[in-house]
């Protein structure tokens, strides 16, 4: 139970990574590698500040603004200097790597006696249910420990707010002009939207929920190292394709409930997978072959179907 | 008012692939004047009107509209005077977004978008009855895709987007050439109730000379970057859709003339 719990808590913080993959590969046809480093600059942050004593709540806050600047500056990189938009990510990823290890001092970041959300949260748990800290909750006949119980509900709250809150803001005038800015540039820029403007905004935006994911994940799991992002951007593109899958439908609040589901379910099959003696190395490799096949898989079948119906007069 | 004051653009200079698109190009449209454009492929009419929305900054001279110098305006900022309905009807609309944001986009050309509402009761009303207006049964069909609807169809949407807000300046470059003959008349039809109504100071481009001569109060016709003729007034009244075929075809005798004056000078001179 605990282990399906864990790989919820993970999949729920790692919705908001597919969430900013969403924004930027699907909204904008931006393949954005930047993801990589923000994911573990929005841990390394939020790690040294917390490591710090600093209010965990400032220090996520902090986290998220890094993964804005870093989305700012590939955006820049893109729009100003016309470097291509796989090249600006690369570029910004591979600098964030030494800046990363600059923000934490070392590789390495150990949070285990600090002050975490994680912890507010179990802290919130015990105070609500009059419970003493590391106890089990009966759940409907499960035993749950009190901390997992209270960082899953934490998550899911918080998940389903900056859900709402991405929604929603799809659905202003700025977010319409965004949607549209990926659509048909063309046409925006012709109802006066500055198109470069729009395309950093929303870099900022994606990578500052990316670094925000990062951020969660490092309190959750205790610490934050400087070889966390790697790969996270075909992670959460695999979540965003599962999503996709699962709710068939191009409407954005079912895509982006899609994202959230399709991290948690991927997180679930990977935790199931790993149980029954998946060799955790090969996790990427399997990851980049799913999402591989993904991607593949619907122009290989519409090849197919016609080819099954063709006239003869067409053969 | 627009004024076009001796503008040049050529693409790829000093390359083998130099084309002089724009030559010294002079135009004053009074506001409210309706200039159609005509002339053969290449001849710098999609070019001109670029120019003048911005989409490159030309080499040489001056823009000037409603009384602003915007030479070195960005594309995007002269939208707020612009409205533009583009050859290809897949240009001028979002086709994953629905007809109604599609209008509600339109309805806030070169303004500040904010984080209010880009939809609400209010405005869905009113691009109802604007949509009703076009006589094409879309009222009903507000929340789909845009992409779902025929070319005619998107192209009479991007007209109604470009007129929304009453622009100083309406490009329209061919905007009717992708779509049937049926659609291509409505379209026309609805342009020109559009331009009679808000008086829109427009310019045009098309092949068509029967739409040349039937529409707009101005006949302007472009031969390698250059304006050829000019017709108005008493001249243009005049003007039938075979007088614009000739020009065609002296034009065309007298390229013939040219490259074949040239390919001589070559044999006997090279
Ligand atoms: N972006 C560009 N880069 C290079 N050359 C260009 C560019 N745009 C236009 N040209 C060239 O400039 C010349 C004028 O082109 P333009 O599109 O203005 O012609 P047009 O009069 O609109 O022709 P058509 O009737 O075929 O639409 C052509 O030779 C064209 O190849
Ligand atoms: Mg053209």
């Amino acid at each position: 139970m605990t282990l399906l719990i864990g790989a919820t808590t993970i999949g729920l913080i790692l919705a908001l990574l597919a969430m900013g993959v969403y924004l930027s590969f699907r909204i904008f046809n931006f393949p954005d590698i930047t993801a990589d480093g923000s994911i573990t600059l929005g841990a390394a942050v939020t790690a040294i500040l917390i490591s710090n004593h600093v209010d965990p709540g400032l220090a996520t806050l902090a986290g998220f603004a890094g993964g804005v600047l870093a989305g700012m500056t590939t955006g820049l990189l893109h729009t100003k200097f016309k470097i291509n938009g796989l090249l600006s990510g690369i570029l910004v990823m591979t600098a964030l790597y030494s800046v990363n290890l600059h923000v934490m001092g070392k590789s390495n970041v150990p949070l285990l006696n600090e002050t975490t959300l994680a912890t507010q949260a179990e802290n919130l748990g015990m105070k609500w249910l009059h419970v003493a800290a590391d106890s089990d909750l009966n759940v409907f006949g499960w035993t749950v420990g009190l901390r997992d119980a209270a960082t899953l509900v934490a998550m899911l709250l918080l998940v389903g707010f900056l859900g709402m809150l991405l929604y929603l803001f799809f659905r202003t005038n700025l977010g319409t002009a965004m949607r549209a800015t990926g659509d048909n540039p063309q046409m925006i820029r012709a109802l006066g939207v500055s198109v470069d403007f729009i395309i950093i905004l929303g870099l900022a935006l994606s990578n500052g929920l990316i670094a925000l994911s990062g951020s969660l994940l490092a309190q959750y799991q205790g610490f934050a190292d400087v070889q966390m992002g790697i790969g996270m951007v075909v992670w959460g593109l695999a979540s965003v394709i599962i999503g996709e899958a699962l709710v068939g439908s191009s409407r954005i609040g079912l895509l982006i409930t899609g994202a959230v589901i399709g991290s948690v379910l991927f997180r679930l099959l990977v935790a199931i997978a790993l149980r029954w003696g998946l060799n955790p190395n090969d996790l990427k490799l399997i990851t980049a072959g799913f999402v591989f096949v993904a991607l593949v898989a619907p122009a290989f079948l519409r090849k197919l179907k016609p080819a099954a119906t063709a006239k003869p007069s067409e053969a | 008012m627009l004024t076009i004051a001796n503008i040049t653009k050529t693409f790829n200079p000093g390359t083998p692939n130099e084309v002089r698109a724009l030559r010294d190009v002079s135009l004053r449209l009074e506001a409210g004047s309706f200039l159609l454009i005509i002339g053969t492929n290449g001849s710098g009419k999609s070019t001109l009107l670029n120019a003048v929305a911005g989409t490159f900054l030309p080499d040489l001279g001056t823009l000037t509209l409603a009384g602003q110098n915007i030479t070195r305006w960005a594309e995007h900022r002269r939208a707020k005077l612009i409205g533009r309905v583009f050859q290809n009807p897949f240009s001028g609309t979002a086709p994953n977004m629905s007809i109604a944001e599609n209008l509600a986009m339109a309805a806030r050309r070169g303004q500040p978008r904010g984080l209010g509402w880009a939809l609400n009761h209010k405005l869905k009303a009113e691009l109802r009855d604007r949509i009703r207006s076009l006589n094409m049964g879309l009222e009903n069909r507000i929340d789909n895709a845009i992409g779902s609807l025929s070319g005619g169809q998107r192209q009479a949407l991007t007209l109604l987007m470009a007129s929304w807000l009453k622009p100083e300046l309406l490009l329209l470059d061919e905007h009717t050439a992708a779509l049937d003959p049926k659609s291509a008349d409505q379209v026309i039809r609805l342009t020109h109730d559009i331009i009679q109504r808000d008086k829109l100071t427009t310019l045009m481009v098309t092949h068509s000379m029967q739409q040349a001569v039937h529409l707009g109060d101005r006949i302007v016709m472009m031969h390698r970057g250059q304006v050829l003729h000019d017709l108005q007034g008493a001249e243009r009244a005049r003007v039938r859709p075979e007088d614009l075929l000739k020009r065609f075809d002296d034009v065309r005798r007298r390229e013939q003339l040219d490259s074949t004056v040239a390919e001589m000078l070559q044999r006997n001179y090279v």
